[in-house]
């Protein structure tokens, strides 16, 4: 069996190649396509590199393609399902990554701190009175409870919110107890919620469902949170929920990516960006790799990997 | 004199008592003159508490068994201990020999059942060669490499008149230095660039921790604990500790990445779910100890404690680590309170038993509760054959000469060998055990989870047990934990055996990868 690993550049690649030399000695490391035709089965690669019908053309032996991330918009999924082609993700890494980094919206909105900031270190002001919030006690509306959604649920409750969450699928009447999750209707969760956070996979159903009528049914001043996938969000719905209804939003994931930076979300002061980075965490990295190499060697095994993408 | 009388001074004179056995009729003539006898209701459980015994003591305990049938029952268990290097002196009684043409009841091939299960067998060919014979398998069982042996007793030499010579006392001597092998590893160590010590359980037998620490803390090297180690290789306590190894070569490979040099000492390489790594490959990896032979690398045969002290003259400062202060378990604990993770369970069992000797079979929670717990000498016992079942028994055995023994076992495990409880209460044995009930095998569902997906969900692996009805059937004192784990404390208190179940975490992880 051949199994190649394409890396892009700025990964220091001496060093993983260290590394898979102990591990799986067969496994080849580039960090490029720029060749004619490769024999290898297995193909382990990032969402940094396309692997679109021509690139995957060079590959006439390949069984399994590795993507070392959750998501995997990278591949060609048809010419996948045309060769019968097993295509693996790892959605378990940067669970943790993801619910910190919605932890951090919500704190720094509530603690007022870009305000505080900048009052200190451009206005040189000391403010006497702020609007400072505490989590404890607000009403967290999580929607998607998926690995993610969990260890969202998990951390907050050291904060003392309420937990309302809606999913297609509910959780276990234990589940919801041990994680202090209270099931509702999606609409009842927009209206009820101080804070709304997204965790749901993008689907016909999901695109564009945080619309002008929904963002509507959400309390004024309310924080929203997306760091799922873009395309769920109308844009111009968003930045027009943050100006008429003086919502906050944090904002990880765009409809396309890198964004338009002249559009009004990155001017608005109520809104804070950030570059599809929510699940990037140097400890992150560190997961995905464990988890890919444990995968490659699993199918290197004949066993069956883990996280197969269904086409 | 008769063969029975024989039999009994010489088990006497040997040390070898009491028996542990559950008998039949093909045993009832040998034990005519003996009364210091254990018995289990279960053939097997005989042979795991004589291991438990013997491992601790480090003195050989004999039991037995009820001719190829009982013989047969105990098999996991004389494996175990071929696995443990425990010096177990099986006997087993046979059908009358005058008439063994005829394949009469309760007849069989006791010799070729054990099998290369253990490392001497024989059976009697007269009465006179008893006293003798019980002596070599004393004196086998001690040798190195340790561990069971075997002899048949059949019905009519046991009680044939014999000429019976009482036995001299066994002397064993572990006394083997190689003066090789301190200079050859020192001159390795000294040619290499980032050298790595794993200890192993013979550190343990020979009580060499001392001069293991001493040249630990000369090189300055991290010291592990050899995969799945069933006894202490080192004080865990110590800054040089930093873990155990994995049985498993990526794993072994992932955590000795850096290293160009893996010495083993009194400890070898277990190896678990079969992963493609080659093993430590590129490394120079050397081994020294008494009682094994490994499977590569090279081999010195020295005892762990003399090589050590050589060892420590010879070298020179090569590194400067020490573990990292451990503040993250604090929050582990905080966090896992609430779903009773282990983690938290250890850390309270941790602080009511610190004194207690831990005999370990919970086989899903095990890397954790080593981890917590740690390593001290005589202090931790673990079955190194992956048999079920032994756990109680051992720990039932330990504590006949240890007040305060802890056997932590989960539920499908404690299943294996309930009956042991019955033997706990007659002989009014002390060991508590704690049961960590996680509604299943769920080592099996994590090794699915990991190499075999979709088992897991099997429902054949999972289910309820009531444990503690079933201790209390049997006269044990039980009861289910409160979440705060105050009842372990009631656990821990009085000489009497007593039994507590706590609902831990259910949650499967992978297993390792």
């Amino acid at each position: 069996m051949k199994f190649l690993t394409v890396l892009p550049e700025f990964i220091p690649s001496a060093s993983v190649s260290d590394t898979i030399n102990q591990i799986l000695p067969e496994m080849k490391i580039v960090n490029d396509l720029n060749f004619e035709k490769n024999d290898a089965d297995v193909l382990v690669a990032t969402t940094f590199t396309r692997l679109g019908r021509d690139e995957l053309k060079k590959f006439p032996n390949l069984k399994y393609v590795q993507i070392a991330s959750t998501g995997y918009d990278n591949v060609d999924i048809p010419y996948l399902k045309e060769k019968g082609i097993t295509l693996c993700n790892i959605p378990v890494a940067n669970k943790q990554s993801v619910a910190e980094h919605v932890i951090t919206f919500m704190l720094v909105f509530l603690k007022d701190m870009i305000f505080l900031n900048s009052e200190l270190k451009e206005k040189k002001n000391w403010p006497l009175l702020t609007g400072s919030r505490d989590l404890e006690g607000k009403t967290v509306g999580i929607l998607g409870m998926g690995m993610i959604g969990v260890q969202l649920a998990r951390r907050l409750i050291s904060f003392g919110p309420s937990i309302l969450y809606y999913d297609v699928k509910r959780l276990s009447t234990a589940d919801e107890e041990m994680l202090g999750l209270n099931y509702v209707p999606f609409d009842d969760l927009l209206t009820n919620s101080d804070i709304v956070s997204v965790h749901m996979p993008l689907t016909p159903q999901t695109r564009g469902i945080f619309n002008e009528e929904n963002f509507s049914k959400m309390k004024d001043g309310a924080i929203f949170i997306n760091t799922s996938r873009g395309e769920i969000v109308d844009e111009k719905a968003l930045i027009n929920a943050v100006k008429r209804k003086g919502m906050k939003a944090g904002i990880d994931v765009y409809a396309k990516e890198p964004p338009d930076f002249d559009s009004e979300l990155f001017k608005l002061e109520n809104v804070i960006c950030s570059p599809h980075i929510a699940g990037v965490t140097v400890e992150s990295q560190q997961r995905f790799l464990t988890e890919t190499i444990s995968n490659v060697l699993r199918y290197a095994q004949g066993i069956d990997p883990l996280y197969r993408v269904e086409f | 004199m008769r063969g029975y009388e024989a039999f009994a001074d010489a088990v006497k004179r040997l040390d070898l008592l009491p028996i542990f056995g559950n008998p039949g009729t093909t045993e009832l003539t040998s034990l005519k003159g003996v009364d210091d006898y254990v018995l289990t209701h279960f053939d097997g459980l005989s042979v795991g508490m004589a291991d438990g015994l013997s491992q601790f003591t480090f003195s050989p305990h004999l039991v037995n068994l009820h001719t190829v049938l009982g013989l047969g029952n105990s098999m996991a268990y004389i494996h175990s201990a071929k696995m443990n290097y425990s010096p177990v002196v099986v006997t087993v009684g046979q059908q009358d020999l005058r008439h063994i043409s005829m394949e009469p009841l309760l007849s069989g091939d006791i010799l070729g059942l054990v099998g290369n299960s253990v490392k001497f067998k024989y059976e009697l060919k007269n009465s006179s060669e008893i006293s003798s014979v019980l002596r070599r398998a004393k004196s086998e069982a001690l040798t190195p490499p340790i561990g069971p042996v075997l002899l048949s007793l059949p019905m009519n030499i046991m009680d044939e008149e014999s000429t019976y010579r009482p036995p001299e006392p066994v002397r064993v001597s572990y006394d083997v230095q190689n003066d090789e092998a301190a200079e050859r590893v020192s001159e390795l160590i000294k040619q290499s660039r980032n050298p790595a010590l794993v200890f192993g359980w013979e550190i343990d037998l020979f009580d060499a921790f001392k001069e293991a620490e001493r040249v630990a803390e000369k090189l300055g090297c991290p010291v592990y604990g050899e995969p799945l180690t069933h006894r202490s290789p080192f004080d865990s306590t110590n800054r040089m500790f930093g873990g155990n190894l994995l049985p498993g070569s990526t794993l072994i490979n992932l955590k000795l990445l850096q290293n160009d040099l893996v010495v083993f000492i009194g400890g070898d390489v277990l190896l678990y779910p079969y992963l493609p790594s080659p093993l430590l490959e590129g490394k120079k990896v050397v081994f020294v100890g008494l009682n094994f032979s490994p499977k590569f690398g090279d081999f010195y045969r020295a005892n762990v404690k003399y090589f050590l002290r050589e060892l420590e003259g010879k070298i020179t400062k090569k590194g400067s680590f020490s573990r990292a202060a451990d503040f993250q378990t604090t929050t582990k604990i905080a966090n896992e309170k609430e779903r009773m993770g282990i983690t938290y369970v250890m850390s309270k069992v941790k602080k009511q038993f610190s004194d207690y000797v831990i005999v370990d079979e919970a086989i899903s929670s095990s890397t954790v509760l080593r981890d917590v717990l740690g390593y001290a000498p005589r202090k931790y016992f673990f079955n190194k054959s992956g048999q079920l079942g032994w756990g109680s028994p051992a720990a039932a055995g330990i504590s006949m000469k240890s007040g305060k023994v802890l056997a932590i076992i989960g539920e499908g495990s404690f299943m294996y060998s309930l009956q042991i409880l019955w033997t706990v209460k007659r002989y009014n044995l002390p060991v508590k055990f704690l049961i960590l009930r996680n509604g299943g095998y769920s080592i099996l569902k994590s090794y699915s989870l990991s190499y075999s997906p979709g088992v897991e969900k099997k429902d054949y692996l999972s289910f309820y047990l009531p444990t503690e009805r079933f201790a209390e059937s049997f006269g044990i004192e039980s009861m289910v934990a409160d979440k705060e784990l105050e009842s372990l404390k009631w656990l821990s208190e009085g000489n009497e055996s007593r039994l507590l179940v706590v609902d831990v975490d259910r949650t499967i992880p992978k297993l390792f990868l």
